[in-house]
């Protein structure tokens, strides 16, 4: 089957906050991954790590192809951010909402990937956001807004394919109405 | 962050920077040689440049997109990975017997021959493996 159009989605976000994951829980086809060990335990804690892309692909109900790609999340791979946001109409950023470091990340990326992504809409997935601190959306709302940046927050659970599709789909429609009326009475 | 280089002995690393600056020496046209870490950490490199940190990082990002395609493909593990230029080759192939496995990333000047860079840089490697596991 055609796609009647393409999509390129970027997922990106700190390690550990579930980007390999996510892309696994939507995408229909078996996504292409570059884990390797992880030997930096001190940084996150967790097994392995991906050092390239991760990449999937997902079919919309009205025939729009999405192009999955999820980055590495260790700045020293920041030259992968350039690569993989060129053409990007996208970028999903998550967090993981239980890190100490949550709201600096969010910062941090937000900041990053709008600079890679001039123009491009951000929408926003905080994982696991029942923190122990009561921290709540709203604070993630709230620093996104103290750096000038508009973008949608989502507490999320990105195993779910619901849930990862709901950023999918809040993406799409930003992109939507952007599009200029004359083009819309066109289509 | 713990350093990459701290995750092995002083011991070990002496020998390793010794055999990597040995290996400089004996290959006039290799400029630079950096012992990576599967995830992307320079461990050990000769000469010692800022821009090791990025080959190193790069390094790690292009092998394990060459597993992924090989993977794809249906092919075994990647056993040399070789990009060539008009001004010279860079070449990434695994230290045997390491795990996590380490990789070196050889720099070299259109001077060097293809052949003659891989033999020597696949017997620096096994001796890396041999100094690893001492």
């Amino acid at each position: 089957m055609t796609p009647d159009q393409e999509l390129k989605i970027v997922f990106t976000g700190p390690m550990g906050a579930g980007k390999t994951t996510a892309i696994r829980a939507i995408s229909d086809v078996p996504p292409v991954s570059t884990e390797v060990d992880n030997s930096d335990r001190t940084a996150c804690d967790k097994e392995s790590t991906t050092v390239a892309l991760d990449y999937g692909q997902l079919l919309l109900e009205d025939g729009t192809a999405v192009r999955l790609y999820g980055t590495p999340g260790q700045e020293r791979f920041g030259f992968m951010w350039e690569i993989l946001c060129s053409g990007a109409m996208g970028v999903v950023l998550l967090i993981g909402g239980s890190s100490s470091t949550a709201l600096a990340d969010l910062s941090s990326y937000a900041q990053t990937f709008q600079r890679l992504n001039p123009d491009q809409p951000l929408v926003i997935g905080v994982g696991r956001a029942t923190c122990a601190d009561g921290r709540q959306l709203d604070a993630y709302a709230a620093a996104l807004a103290s750096r000038g940046i508009v973008a949608p927050v989502f507490d999320v659970d990105v195993r779910r394919r619901e849930d990862v599709l709901l950023l999918i789909e809040t993406l799409l429609c930003i992109l939507e109405a952007q599009v200029p009326e004359a083009e819309h009475a066109a289509r | 962050m713990q350093p990459a280089s701290e995750r092995f002995p002083p011991h070990i690393l002496e020998s390793i920077q010794r055999q990597l600056a040995e290996f400089v020496a004996a290959n006039p046209g290799v400029t630079l040689a950096v012992l990576t870490s599967g995830d992307g950490f320079e461990v050990a490199a000769h000469p010692h440049m800022p821009i090791a940190q990025r080959i190193a990082a790069m390094s790690s990002s292009l092998q394990a997109l060459s597993e992924a395609i090989l993977r794809e493909a249906g092919l075994s593990r990647s056993r040399n990975l070789i990009i060539e230029s008009d001004g010279g080759t860079i070449v990434v192939l695994g230290i045997p017997d390491t795990s996590p496995r380490l990789s070196l990333a050889v720099v070299a000047s259109g001077s060097e021959i293809l052949g003659r860079l891989l033999w020597a840089t696949r017997s620096c490697c096994a001796a890396l493996g041999r100094s690893l596991q001492a």
